[in-house]
């Protein structure tokens, strides 16, 4: 019998619990979103020239006139990166279906792990994630040209015991004049965020 | 059925979000993830000569565990050592200093037993139209810094905002003295919490104008760096922190002035209240709010009585003490580290307001019933630190 109310009290609390958690997810859901983002000039976007997957040189400066999102990741990455890889194509296909954005806008995806992302291993990653190579390329390079680029960026790598890459979780915000006007953690990167962070430069 | 439960529990899991960094730092910041090797603590020297990050050796395995290992002096003094904090890569440490609104940053990425001062930010008031830096907080590759006035000293402050490597690019005013930033990121909500101007905090106890204390904690939507809600408690309410849990939408302040400890809470409809929820006993006056990383028990240290207080806030709500541990005098800042099981302490508050010569950095020990108890051997003995007395403040651990 003791055991039965304790069961039922556990169980109750946990119900109590449990609807609590919802309301405050409910919450979050409604004010993790910010309809007029405040979007400094944090500082001029370090310019570079990587290859992509299938070899072709692209040069920031180039996309000067394009809103441009730069986030790094490296494709056996098991924590943060499958999850951004899956909001950076949620990202690509709002860009996409917006009439006014599409074409105004580049996400590049740059490995900090040249040595085992190459080419090929890039180009099989961007295609699981339907990246569209017109809105979306997947970059990399010898490590004497990309070094110096993740540098620029801060994006240090460390190789941990397992194996697996640390490095700085960031995503950042270009604007069409080559400004970085937000910086993201990867780890709270909200691909609903990032679209109207994106129109509020766009306009 | 096992399957369903199971599935529930991945699904909670996932949904838990991201691993934190240490339940005292910014949630951006890179997380430790092993025992600490060593610490860094900001420190004034009681008499003559440059302000210094002490590099002391906190890794247990070590022939010279809790010994000041080196100094790095900034090349200044007077500048009242206070608040430190790390850039979200962990790469840096922004030292703020109270009294000359300056910024020390040292780089302790590549090496982390032999940090370097790279880079001084000498006219923070003139840069920022702001003074009194108290705490630097990270965000996504920039550092927040909580200003406590205008550029003169005296005034309500802001926030100011920098790149990591030191660029300003911006500053926003409030209407009181701001002490600490704490950000919830599922929300899209922060915090300042707030005390005194800089001309009052750098002034003897006796000379404080009751008319300067602030006694409100400021709600900001973060993306648009906006104040959307103010809160008015008692007064100087220091340590803000939320709880730790994702989407959790209450956390607490402590009250200097009141001996209180309060709780800000979000509503459903994104309304905070913000409540007296426990007494700390009169003449505790507390100087640090720390947590542990289940957001089973908050710390709180009492400047006032030489006590450090665990309140068991299983029920947020009604915070209960559960232990309390003494020893140390004008107990203040604490550090916990990531596994929750140890907790150092300092106690030095600022110049101005110390009332004890006897320094030191201590460590407690939490237990899983979330005792404490307080290490008799582990003691970093300031009166004797390298070049005469110090006194210790802000710590952070790698």
């Amino acid at each position: 019998m003791r055991r039965s109310v304790a069961l039922a009290l556990t169980l109750a609390l946990s119900i109590a619990a449990s609807a609590h958690e919802k309301d405050d997810r409910a919450a979050a859901k409604s004010l993790a979103i910010s309809a007029r983002p405040h979007l400094n000039v944090i500082a001029p976007a370090p310019g570079f020239a990587l290859r992509d997957s299938g070899g072709a040189l692209v040069r920031l400066s180039d996309l000067r006139g394009k809103v441009v999102v730069v986030a790094f990741i490296y494709t056996s990455c098991t924590t943060v990166c499958p999850i951004l890889g899956q909001q950076m194509a949620s990202l690509q296909k709002r860009v996409n279906d917006d009439p006014l954005l599409r074409g105004r806008v580049m996400l590049l995806s740059v490995t900090v792990d040249p040595a085992r992302d190459d080419a090929a291993v890039l180009a099989s990653y961007a295609a699981k994630l339907g990246a569209d190579p017109a809105t979306w390329k997947f970059l990399r390079d010898s490590p004497e040209a990309l070094t110096p680029v993740l540098g620029a960026y801060h994006e240090w790598t460390r190789t941990m015991p397992d194996g697996d890459l640390d490095h700085p979780a960031r995503v950042y915000l270009i604007d069409a004049d080559g400004q970085i006007r937000e910086i993201y953690s990867l780890a709270f990167f909200d691909p609903r965020q990032a679209l109207i962070d994106i129109r509020s430069l766009a306009k | 059925m096992k399957r369903i439960l199971l599935a529930s529990a991945v699904a909670a899991a996932c949904a838990a979000g991201p691993l934190h960094s240490e339940t005292c730092l910014s949630p951006y910041i890179k997380g430790l993830r092993a025992p600490e090797k060593v610490m860094y603590l900001w420190t004034l020297p009681v008499g003559e000569g440059p302000d210094y990050l002490s590099v002391i050796d906190v890794n247990v395995a070590s022939p010279t565990y809790g010994k000041i290992l080196k100094k790095v002096e900034v090349g200044s003094k007077g500048n009242e050592a206070h608040h430190m904090g790390y850039t979200d890569d962990r790469a840096k440490i922004w030292a703020a200093s109270l009294n000359s609104n300056r910024f020390f940053i040292f780089e302790v990425g590549a090496d982390p037993m032999n940090p370097k001062l790279v880079r001084t930010i000498d006219d923070v008031a003139k840069v920022t139209g702001l003074s009194g830096p108290h705490t630097p907080y990270a965000i996504p590759g920039r550092i927040l810094v909580s200003m406590a006035s205008g550029p003169d000293g005296t005034g309500p402050g802001g926030v100011a905002e920098f790149t990591n490597d030191g660029d300003f690019i911006a500053s926003y005013k409030t209407n009181d003295h701001p002490y600490e930033t704490v950000i919830k990121p599922e929300f899209n909500r922060m915090i300042t919490s707030s005390w005194v101007s800089q001309k009052t905090f750098m002034s003897p106890l006796d000379k404080w104008d009751p008319k300067d204390l602030s006694n409100t904690i400021d709600v900001w939507d973060l993306k648009e760096r906006k104040i959307i809600q103010t809160l008015k408690g008692d007064p100087v309410p220091l340590a803000a922190r939320w709880a730790l849990k994702a989407n959790s939408t209450y956390g607490y302040t402590i009250s200097n002035g009141g001996d209180a400890l309060w709780q800000f809470r979000m509503n459903k409809d994104g309304k905070f209240t913000y409540r007296k929820a426990a007494e700390l006993g009169k003449g505790c006056a507390p100087g640090d709010l720390r947590q542990s990383p289940d957001d089973k028990y908050l710390y709180v240290s009492c400047l006032g009585r030489g006590e450090v207080q665990a309140w068991d806030i299983t029920t947020p709500d009604k915070p209960r003490l559960h232990d309390t541990v003494q020893g140390m005098v004008q107990a203040n800042m604490m550090h916990v580290t990531f596994d929750g099981q140890r907790l150092y302490l300092t106690n030095s508050a600022i110049s101005s307001i110390d009332y004890t010569p006897r320094y030191a950095l201590r460590l407690i020990y939490n237990g899983p019933d979330g005792r404490m108890k307080l290490d008799p051997i582990f003691t970093a003995d300031f009166t004797q630190a390298p070049n005469g007395p110090a006194r210790p403040h802000d710590m952070l651990l790698n």
